[in-house]
């Protein structure tokens, strides 16, 4: 259960990007979680709606997860797969040395701000 | 009254970046300075404290060594630690279930004033599951099992396991009065690292600690490699 804890360094991203852009909200986020990052979705969907209630940066907000599954691929013979089970093992020639393509992102993905209307130029 | 607009921010961030940066400089900086840093990975009572213990007599011997201990409350592991003469501080988290870069910082700036160091041992907060999140900035990862834990940890926690480059499968002089099927847990911990250094151990026994203590000496002599 350290959902909490990545909220915490998620909110102090989204602040850094609010103060960059002279943003006043925060509207929508989008964050990707590899099946094999060690997040449970719903945990982090708890802890943002938890940090929504307390931080007005966050008023109104919506958290997208999307959820990436796991793909490897072989440093021997190059094939690229979805494990069936979990084994970081190639599936075709059995060698045990293989790359993650996909499936550990934690990932901050797009965020939606908003920000003052610019003040137009009197020309 | 004043209007808005709507602004699209693409920012493709690694959100524990903080922490991963924080680690990546503390290991540069324990490199540099020589000091060897293993990150001791379990869940609570597999023994990370009582291998310690184990190994600190001779360790100490050959080596400065020094432990920063993490726990949600309490000094008692330090207290058992400072018994063997070797340099401690304890890290209370206070609720947090694992430590985190910027915790170890903090630490290590205390426990550096009676350094230097050759070793550091960083023992977690005890829980298989959040530790495995966040690099500390360590050289070596090392995950024990508990042989009164059960052959299915490895499956059921399997990051902890992927992420490690050792595994300790301590109490082993327990495995006559447990269903504990050895071959099963190395093959299930072995299907997340194939490369995964296992060792078979007890501190009652004095079983596979030598092995252990050789490969970390071994190990450490590697770490200018991973600057």
């Amino acid at each position: 259960m350290h959902e909490l804890s990545i909220m915490q360094d998620l909110f102090r991203q989204l602040e850094g990007l609010a103060n960059e852009h002279g943003a006043r909200r925060v509207l929508s986020l989008e964050v990707e979680v590899g099946e094999f990052s060690n997040v449970v979705p719903e945990l982090l969907q708890q802890a943002f709606l938890a940090f929504r209630q307390a931080e007005p940066l966050l008023s109104g907000a919506s958290l997208h997860i999307r959820s990436l599954s796991l793909r490897l691929r072989c440093r021997g013979c190059g094939h690229e797969f979805s494990p069936p089970r979990l084994a970081f093992r190639c599936v075709r020639c059995g060698a045990g040395r293989v790359e993650t393509l996909q499936g550990e992102e934690l990932l901050l993905r797009n965020v939606e701000l908003e920000v003052p209307q610019a003040q137009e130029v009197a020309s | 009254m004043s209007s808005s607009q709507t602004r699209q921010v693409q920012v493709l961030d690694n959100i524990l970046k903080a922490n991963d940066y924080l680690a990546r400089r503390l290991r540069q900086d324990w490199t540099r300075q020589g000091t060897f840093v293993i990150n001791l990975l379990s869940s609570p009572g597999s023994g990370k404290t009582t291998l310690l213990e184990a190994t600190l007599p001779q360790l100490k011997e050959r080596y400065r060594v020094g432990v920063l201990e993490g726990d949600l409350e309490t000094e008692r592991d330090a207290r058992r630690i400072r018994a063997q003469g070797v340099p401690v501080i304890q890290i209370t988290t206070g609720g947090t279930c694992h430590l985190e870069s910027h915790m170890i910082e903090q630490a290590w700036q205390q426990l550096a004033q009676d350094g230097p160091f050759d070793i550091l041992f960083i023992e977690n907060v005890g829980n298989l599951v959040c530790p495995a999140s966040y690099d500390l900035g360590e050289h070596l990862r090392a995950v024990l099992l508990s042989v009164p834990e059960g052959d299915d940890k490895p499956a059921k926690y399997p990051k902890a396991f992927r992420g490690s480059q050792a595994c300790l499968i301590t109490k082993c002089d327990l495995l006559d009065y447990f269903d504990f099927d050895l071959d099963e847990a190395m093959r299930l911990a072995r299907d997340l690292r194939p490369d995964l250094k296992i060792f078979l151990t007890s501190a009652r026994s004095g079983q596979g600690i030598d092995e252990w203590m050789a490969y970390l000496e071994e190990r450490r002599l590697v770490v200018p490699a991973q600057v």
